[in-house]
């Protein structure tokens, strides 16, 4: 530059900013795209139709069916499995503990309703209730979709979490419990179910009112475990 | 057993009724009603202070600068940028800092004191924005660069107020999904949540920018500031103490905020407390000896030795020995111990030791040569007073009715739960 | 990464926005920085036009001040023109005062002091109005550096910027403007000299295009070595001024400011300007990647209990 005419060293910079811009909104844009793209096989066969009951990596399970979660500092999560979830089926609302109220593990913890029956599940642990999920008492659907994850029913402060813990199946032992569960709810006369299971769906209205019948809650308490309480 | 022992929500209808128009303006101005005793001496003093600042910007806007301001033509920058942009925004940084940590390294751990910071960041960029318009010759013209048709990106200034108006977005959209669990809006909180790691990403890029944007400011008043102070790297500089300037000023506020608002503050979160507190001096720790050294590059770089015998030099001692060495060597001791007092007690000193550098290199070691140096009048420093006393009021109404401290009972967190598909058990069609 | 179309559209809107409101493009598209480096102007053959002060003409008569004056329509000066009192203090340039003379004493010849000029020195490469955010401060291809008072919001960053603290402003009005020599820019766009030459009576400031002036401020210098101090203080000053100052001392007696350095002030900040796309681009890469990696590593508690 031998300083005698005009010289802008920054003239480009506007078009840098552009560039910068663009770069940006590709970058949201393909990043979004590869996430919603990402291989993960919603159900890994579509040669026959085949129920899933989901028996998860870090959860404990209650042999009435609930599981527990848990957390740092003596605190669980407690909700429901798949196999109660499917079992029951439809349900239009949950009754839960209050916040404060005391729960004991094998005891009744809350209940589903459905239709005009009421079925009562047993607590996976001890402890006091500390919060209540309360978008399970507006959309019980969410049961169906996710009881693990947004289907949580409420959360406890369990001082004694590790020995109730003992109690409880999880990994691969529970996963052998659950397919002794499913061998258990294999019909005794299977003419009342040929249409239904024929392509191994699971019936909407859940297995228990399919199976059951009228008193079908019986059939769901039974294999709930609450069928004495 | 009882059957009627569940908690009932009234469906559909939202316990704030802030979801009509009117319902959400009723519900704000009712929330603006204050809430505890109004004549507390904290009360008193900041709303005199407050006051009296008002007062005096008006005069400002009436008169002109030179009414109650020193700045001259030979100091055209004073404390009202020196302090409350220079300094308020590196003491800022410790919300960039833990979105950091929190959100991009996952480290859950800082989870509880996230909401706060980010608050005080997001209520800092707007207060002190507000500082900026007042020390503007014509802050309505304020909206050139942004919308103006001439946009001067060879600035440095320009880069750095197009990034606060940007930021600024960024911390509202992560402090978003409190305002929602406080009006009570779930569908608006989901989406904003959405955003979460969005302006988390984009908020740290513009925050490394403009923190260092601001020592940038610097860099052509290359003979107007002392040797010791001025150097290529003032941008890094300005960038790593943003970092512990910022934690200093996360642990220096959490420690007051946990006293004042004890009572919102979940057990669980009380317990982790000393905990965060001491992880955050290990951040500190490691930015402050970071700087320490390129500082020392700098001064040996320069080849400023023969500076150090003179006053400016003695000052310059002093910053770096009472500003950097000596907060070293008081967070290891502190860390080694496990004293969160003695952590809490070097914060003050390190954020003293920050604003000194910034003032430093705004006003103090600017110009060192000139006969009239710059000194704040009384004016400038009660409105610098007043904007930090409004700042204050607005932390604490927001955090009296907001979930910030703590979380909305009816929105607890949600975790996102992986399911491997190995792990699930066929229903056999076949009896086996 | 969940990122909604909110955030899209956010970024997109700002990009539109910023779009609609022009973001001026090079003339030159090429874009490269070669190609900013030659500039448009030197194509079209437009020089810079400057001003050469040979203080060894001047004689104080401060007729440059007056017209000055006259022709910003300044406000009056309590001291008239014609008065040698106001040289008894050291002056700089004021708002009401966009060029000032000095008097200092010359070691040479008592009986006849040195006068100097003291204003804006329209440098090749401004600091000010690189550090302009609203262009308010331009350098126009001629060489003023002019003020477009409508688009300041009165920052003062460019007062920071200024090497040689040029550029005042009116901190008693409450509808403040900056205040600079402008080199009569309406003037010398057209190529005529601005008000002060015009007015010199010696001729001790000379108008024309900067690079016959150093030939002429070098002729000068070679033809009349024991007049002339050999320096030309503008040649590179700042990377080179428009005004250009002869004398028959060394400059730094005449409180010419030395500590100015000859590289381009907005030079000075290409390191953190040029850097700042590269950051732009490699920040969010390098965040996003970190926080899927870390998303991926969730430490899972231990799913095997016992019976």
């Amino acid at each position: 530059m031998e300083g005698f005419s005009f010289v802008d060293i920054f003239a480009t910079k506007g078009v840098e900013y552009i560039i910068v811009m663009a770069f940006l909104a590709a970058f949201i844009y393909f990043s979004r795209y590869l996430a919603y793209r990402s291989p993960v096989p919603e159900n890994a066969t579509e040669e026959r139709p085949v129920s899933y009951f989901r028996v998860p990596d870090g959860y404990h399970f209650h042999q009435g069916h609930s599981w527990l979660r848990k957390e740092k500092n003596s605190m669980g999560v407690v909700g429901l499995d798949d196999f109660a979830q499917k079992l029951v089926g439809k349900v239009e609302s949950v009754e839960l503990p209050r916040v404060g109220y005391h729960v004991a593990q094998g005891e009744k913890g809350w209940s589903l309703v459905a239709g005009s029956k009421s079925i009562p599940m047993l607590a996976p642990v001890s402890g006091e209730v500390v919060a209540v999920n309360q978008e399970i008492l507006r959309s019980p659907g969410i049961l169906s979709e996710d009881p693990y994850g947004k289907g949580w029913l409420f959360k406890v402060r369990s001082p004694k979490i590790e020995s109730d813990t003992r109690q409880l199946l999880s990994g691969k032992v529970a996963r052998a419990w659950m397919e002794d569960a499913l061998d258990k709810l294999r019909p005794q006369n299977p003419e009342n179910l040929g249409p239904v299971l024929a392509d191994g769906g699971i019936p909407i209205e859940g297995i228990a009112p399919a199976l059951g019948g009228e008193e079908w809650d019986k059939l769901a308490r039974t294999h709930l475990l609450t069928d004495q309480v | 057993m009882e059957r009627n022992n569940t908690i009932a929500l009234p469906k559909g209808k939202s316990p704030t009724g802030a979801d009509t128009v009117k319902g959400f303006f009723r519900f704000v101005l009712g929330e603006l009603k204050p809430k505890g005793k109004i004549l507390t001496p904290f009360n008193v003093i900041s709303g005199l202070i407050i006051l009296g600042g008002l007062i005096l910007i008006v005069i400002r806007f009436a008169y002109g600068l030179g009414s109650i301001t020193n700045l001259s033509q030979e100091y055209p920058w004073g404390i009202w940028i020196g302090f409350d942009v220079v300094t308020g925004v590196a003491f800022a940084g410790g919300a960039y800092t833990l979105c950091f940590v929190v959100h991009i390294l996952n480290f859950k751990k800082y989870e509880p004191i996230l909401k706060a910071t980010v608050l005080n960041g997001f209520l800092a960029y707007c207060f002190y924005a507000g500082a900026l318009l007042l020390d503007l010759g014509r802050p309505w013209n304020v909206i050139n660069p942004i919308i103006g048709n001439a946009f001067g990106y060879s600035s440095v200034l320009f880069l750095v107020a197009w990034h606060f108006l940007l930021y600024t977005i960024c911390q509202f959209v992560e402090v978003f999904p409190a305002v929602t669990e406080w009006l009570y809006w779930p569908k608006v909180r989901r989406y904003a949540k959405l955003c979460t790691t969005g302006a988390v990403i984009f908020g740290i890029t513009l925050s490394t920018l403009h923190q260092s944007g601001l020592g940038a400011l610097f860099m052509m008043a290359s003979n107007k500031i002392h040797p010791l102070w001025y150097s290529g790297n003032i941008p890094i500089l300005f960038f790593v103490s943003s970092i512990f300037a910022g934690l200093s000023m996360v642990i220096a506020e959490s420690t007051i905020s946990h006293r004042v608002f004890r009572a919102q503050i979940s057990p669980h979160h009380h317990a982790s407390f000393n905990d965060i507190v001491l992880g955050m001096a290990k951040g500190a720790l490691g930015a402050l000896f970071a700087y320490f050294f390129l500082k020392m590059i700098d001064l040996i770089h320069g080849s400023q030795w023969s500076l150090i015998n003179t006053p400016m030099g003695y000052w310059y001692l002093v910053e770096i020995i009472g500003g950097i060495v000596i907060p070293i060597i008081l967070f290891t001791v502190a860390i080694l111990k496990n004293n969160v007092r003695l952590v809490q007690f070097t914060a003050v000193i390190t954020a003293l030791g920050v604003i000194l550098n910034r003032l430093n290199i705004s006003v103090i070691a600017f110009k060192w040569y000139s006969a009239n140096r710059y000194y704040p009048s009384w004016a400038e420093i009660w409105v610098t007073a007043a904007v930090i006393c409004m700042e204050i009021w607005a932390f604490r109404w927001i955090v009296s009715r907001m979930p910030i401290m703590n979380e909305h009972p009816a929105f607890p967190e949600e975790e996102k739960i992986d399911h491997k598909e190995a792990e699930v058990v066929q229903w056999k069609v076949s009896a086996s | 990464m969940t990122i909604s179309r909110r955030k899209f559209l956010q970024v997109a809107g700002l990009t539109g926005s910023a779009l609609l409101a022009g973001g001026r493009k090079p003339a030159d598209a090429a874009g490269s920085a070669q190609a900013a480096q030659v500039g448009q102007a030197e194509k079209k053959g437009v020089e810079f036009y400057g001003m050469l002060v040979d203080t060894t003409k001047c004689i104080g008569c401060r007729s440059c001040e007056e017209a000055c004056n006259e022709k910003n329509k300044l406000p009056k000066p309590e001291v008239s023109f014609s008065s040698d009192s106001v040289f008894e203090k050291k002056r700089d340039t004021t708002p009401e005062a966009y060029t000032v003379l000095n008097k200092f004493p010359n070691p040479k010849d008592p009986e006849k002091p040195i006068f100097v000029r003291k204003q804006c020195m329209h440098c090749n490469q401004p600091a000010c109005a690189t550090a302009c955010l609203v262009k308010a401060l331009e350098k126009t291809p001629e060489g003023p550096v002019r003020y477009n008072k409508d688009r300041c919001m009165g920052c003062r960053y460019c007062m920071v910027s200024c090497p040689f603290d040029a550029p005042k402003y009116e901190y008693n009005s409450n509808m403040p403007y900056l205040q600079k020599c402008v080199f009569c820019s309406d003037l010398v766009n057209k190529g005529e000299s601005p008000a002060c030459v015009e007015a010199c009576p010696e001729g001790a400031s000379l108008f024309g295009k900067r690079r016959e002036l150093i030939e002429i401020a070098r002729q000068r210098i070679y033809q009349n070595p024991d007049k002339y101090h050999p320096y030309i203080y503008g040649e590179h000053e700042a990377g080179g001024t428009s005004m250009l100052f002869l004398s028959s001392v060394p400059v730094e007696k005449l409180d010419f400011r030395m500590n100015v350095g000859t590289l381009p002030y907005p030079e000075k900040t290409t390191g953190f300007l040029y850097a700042v796309p590269h950051i732009f681009i490699l920040w969010p890469t390098f965040l996003y990647g970190l926080s899927y990696l870390t998303s991926q590593k969730k430490d899972k508690e231990s799913g095997h209990g016992e019976e």
